[in-house]
């Protein structure tokens, strides 16, 4: 699988090349600023982008930028954003387009490589993956608006939609809460029921689905 | 109506003909045009009509309502004729309807009773019919309604039939001229009459509406523009008057002052500082009036007073090299010396001097130049013209009254013209010697700096020790436990494989904790988004993150300067906590816009407000932070809401950067 790696911190970038290489990826180019990023992500077309939010030469968004600015000509190009601070303002940017294959996790979530390479694999293959603090906030504001409809789920309920919106399939999440798949889909079910949304296999459908749902306050 | 447009075909069809058809066409056009308007102006004659027939009604409703007390006949009434009315309003050309909204059923207390002016009813009976009532004799349009039909048969009617009988009558006398009851040349006037009403029939219907838009439309709110022209020049003499009263006041306080420095120069010092504090009081007074009244801004000049001086080791205070023992004397000498060697006192003295001078002479100008024009000329000279039995003097001109009384005419009409301008001059004059020096200006404006700068440097300090005692807890003891952690593994990774696993995965844990902490802790000194995305996208995160549905409208053509954004920043956030934590809202809106000169952003909420308008401790924090770019804090929150808290601090705006959302 071709990789197009973009970091400015030269530690980070080669243990991230180094990490990617041991998990049978080819870093097909690790970029240090926006531009830069951009020429290899239009030239390249890499199966999956690892990008960090904040690049040179401005040290603002340039990498988020540059990964939407290549998304506009290339379609549903994978692209995992990386970053220091998750916003539900990015979150909402980068899923916009509604073409999917969007990943956007904390820096931290690196430390478990199983579950990070897991992420990157996911989002190549057109799903999606939220960091679970994007999630958490989600479900911690919702709770405090005055007609939380998540207050309506259940515990396991809850536990099930947080998975979801991670971006993680029935049997992962089955898996995780050693729960059978048909347990898992029956809790999605009622979920879907309660939140009123039509259910749906496609993986990255129930993400956004989730996410819409929760973003419709403001 | 579209009474007055042309029908496009009548110049289509004169393009190929020649100039006698193109006459014809134009001609047969006008006569059409004119008799489709005498028609409309027909119509408007039977709402003349229908004007005294509603007038009639009318009357015979409110002589038993008014004259017997039976009120409750008249609204429904009423408001079943406002029909009729609005008919009328259709025809005039589509007049808006004036009336008030209907009030909505009453609704009960939490007990089941109904309110209305402080009584408590037990059906909703009688409180909706006095609102009912109130709304229908409360409101000024249908006392409005009651003077078109007093006044309209007349102006109506005569508007509305105008036209019609003079084309009828004109017609009328052609037609019996040429059957021969009447002499040839009665052809003339007719048809001179008839044409007439054709003419002058759409102007009249024209005429009609404007007189219905007039009484029938909701009244207007601005004023005639000789009225207001007439109310801004006789307010302008009134205030004239009242500064030449004040004037008065200054002359005596100079005579005040000039005694007081005589009374000092012999030894009796005491007489100063009253008089000085008087003229103090007197001349603010005028600085506020030349604002409100000149709209010319006069800051105070003054130094503040100054705090008690230090007391030296032998227990006396020292005040410009003599030495006290007692702090009211120490006190004395200080005020003393304060007032003596501030200059706007000094400025203030002579203004008093100067004041019954110039300003008197701008008061002369206008008011005076009024009231002798009118009674020291017209009056005088015209009581000399009809030789009334005493006449007053007449200094000027007595040997020619008529030219005295032209002259007065002239004189207090350049009076009454020259008012406004002598208004404005006289504050122009105020702010000569009231207003601060540019020294005074700059002593001023070094001392709210410092105390600015000191409020900032202080909030920084604090800010920096709380840094500190977060890193120092946090994420520092973190690193402290991971190395010793890191450390037992290498020692157990021999021996122990499945201990130092163990191990390792909550030094993972530790560093994830230590990452978690130091991110909370950035985004305390400058939020990471703030730095990537400037304040619009900082705020609309904020709004998204906020516990209550929040909406973003910005209107920045650029970035303001980094400093003013993280400021600005914070102060959005505390104001969004304080709308979540206690206004009680449903929704709050922030709008940032900028003015030219100045970056203002409003939270509003629709909560249920009384918010404490001297702001909770973190709202002061945000105005002494604010207060360092000479930003300001203002909160309005009235009881029943909705708060607003206004922030707005000078800055000029970077080039613009686009921003995606």
């Amino acid at each position: 699988m071709r990789v197009v790696l973009a970091e400015d911190l030269y530690l980070l970038r080669e243990g991230l090349k180094q990490l990617l290489t041991a998990h049978g990826f080819e870093v097909v180019a690790a970029v240090e600023t926006g531009p830069e990023l951009l020429r290899a992500l239009l030239d390249l077309r890499p199966d999956v982008a690892v990008v960090d939010v904040r690049l040179p030469p401005t040290q603002t968004d340039e990498g988020l930028q540059a990964a939407l600015a290549a998304r506009k000509q290339i379609p549903g190009l994978p692209v995992l954003v990386l970053s220091q601070h998750v916003e539900r303002l990015y979150a909402r940017e980068l899923l916009a387009d509604g073409t999917g294959g969007i990943g956007y996790l904390l820096k931290d979530r690196v430390f478990n490589a199983d579950q990070f390479v897991d992420a990157i694999r996911r989002v190549a293959a057109g799903g999606t993956a939220m960091d679970p603090d994007v999630i958490a906030k989600l479900l911690a504001q919702d709770e405090r608006r005055a007609e939380s409809t998540v207050a309506r789920l259940t515990v396991r309920e809850r536990e099930v939609l947080e998975l979801m919106a991670e971006g993680r399939s029935n049997a992962a999440i089955g898996q995780r809460l050693f729960l059978s798949e048909s347990a898992v889909g029956k809790h999605t079910a009622s979920i879907f029921g309660k939140l009123g949304l039509a259910p749906s296999d496609d993986d990255n459908r129930r993400v956004l689905a989730v996410l819409a749902f929760l973003d419709r306050g403001p | 109506m579209g009474l007055a447009t042309p029908r496009p075909g009548a110049w289509t069809q004169c393009v190929g003909g020649g100039g006698s058809v193109r006459l014809v066409v134009m001609t047969g056009d006008w006569v059409v045009r004119g008799f489709v308007a005498t028609l409309h102006a027909l119509a408007r004659g039977g709402c003349a009509v229908l004007s005294v027939l509603l007038l009639a009604a009318h009357v015979a409703l409110m002589v038993p309502g008014f004259g017997l007390g039976l009120v409750f006949l008249l609204p429904w009434p009423f408001v079943v004729m406002r029909r009729a009315t609005n008919a009328v309003r259709r025809l005039s050309g589509g007049v808006p309807l004036p009336y008030l909204p209907r009030p909505p059923a009453p609704a009960p207390e939490p007990d089941g009773r109904y309110q209305y002016n402080r009584r408590l009813y037990r059906s909703p009976f009688w409180p909706r019919q006095q609102r009912y009532l109130e709304w229908t004799l409360g409101d000024q349009a249908t006392w409005r309604d009651i003077g078109w039909m007093v006044a309209n048969p007349v102006v109506g009617g005569l508007l509305g039939f105008a036209p019609a009988a003079l084309v009828l009558g004109g017609l009328a006398a052609v037609m019996t001229a040429a059957v021969g009851f009447l002499p040839w040349w009665a052809l003339v006037p007719g048809l001179a009459a008839a044409t007439a009403g054709l003419a002058t029939a759409p102007a009249l219907v024209r005429a009609h509406d404007a007189w219905a838009r007039r009484i029938l439309g909701p009244p207007q709110t601005r004023i005639g523009s000789l009225k207001a022209w007439l109310g801004i020049r006789l307010l302008a003499l009134l205030r004239m008057l009242a500064l030449a009263g004040l004037a008065v006041v200054s002359a005596l306080l100079a005579v005040a002052s000039l005694a007081a420095l005589t009374a000092s120069c012999l030894g009796f010092v005491v007489a100063l500082p009253p008089v000085v504090r008087w003229t103090r009081a007197v001349a603010t007074v005028r600085r506020r009036l030349a604002d409100r009244w000149s709209g010319v801004r006069v800051d105070q000049p003054y130094r503040p007073e100054p705090a008690l001086p230090p007391l030296r080791p032998d227990g006396l205070y020292e005040v410009g090299g003599h030495l006290y023992r007692s702090r009211t004397w120490t006190r004395y000498h200080q005020q003393l010396s304060w007032l003596r060697r501030d200059p706007a006192t000094w400025r203030d003295m002579s203004w008093t001097a100067a004041d019954p001078i110039v300003g008197g002479a701008l008061v002369l100008g206008s008011v005076g130049a009024l009231a002798y024009g009118f009674l020291g000329l017209v009056i005088a000279g015209l009581l000399h013209i009809v030789h009334a039995p005493e006449p007053p003097g007449l200094r000027v001109f007595a040997d020619r009254p008529w030219l005295a009384v032209v002259t007065g005419v002239a004189l207090a009409v350049a009076g009454v013209l020259a008012a406004p301008a002598a208004l404005r001059a006289h504050g122009r004059w105020t702010a000569v010697l009231l207003a601060p020096t540019a020294e005074a200006r700059l002593n001023l404006r070094v001392q709210q700096l410092t105390e600015s700068r000191a409020d900032a440097t202080q909030a920084q300090a604090a800010e920096l020790r709380r840094i500190e005692r977060d890193l120092h807890d946090g994420a520092q003891a973190r690193l402290v436990a991971l190395g010793l952690a890191l450390g037992t593994i290498e020692q157990l990774v021999e021996q122990d494989p499945a201990g130092a696993r163990r191990m390792l995965v909550e030094a993972r844990q530790t560093s994830a904790k230590a990452l978690t902490e130091l991110r909370d802790l950035v985004r305390g000194i400058h939020p990471p988004v703030l730095a990537e995305r400037g304040l619009v996208d900082a705020v609309r995160a904020l709004a998204l993150d906020a516990p209550l549905p929040t909406t973003v409208t910005a209107d920045l053509p650029g970035r303001p300067p980094e400093p003013v954004e993280a400021a600005v920043y914070f102060a959005v956030n505390e104001a969004l906590a304080n709308a979540g934590k206690h206004a009680g809202a449903a929704r709050v809106a922030v709008t940032i816009d900028y003015d030219g000169s100045a970056l203002r952003v409003t939270v509003g909420d629709d909560g249920c407000g009384g918010a404490d308008p001297t702001l909770g401790s973190g709202l002061r924090g945000v105005r002494h932070r604010l207060a360092a770019f000479d930003g300001t804090v203002r909160v309005s929150s009235p009881t029943g809401g909705p708060t607003l808290v206004v922030l707005e601090v000078p800055c000029a705006l970077s080039s613009p950067r686009t921003s995606i959302s």
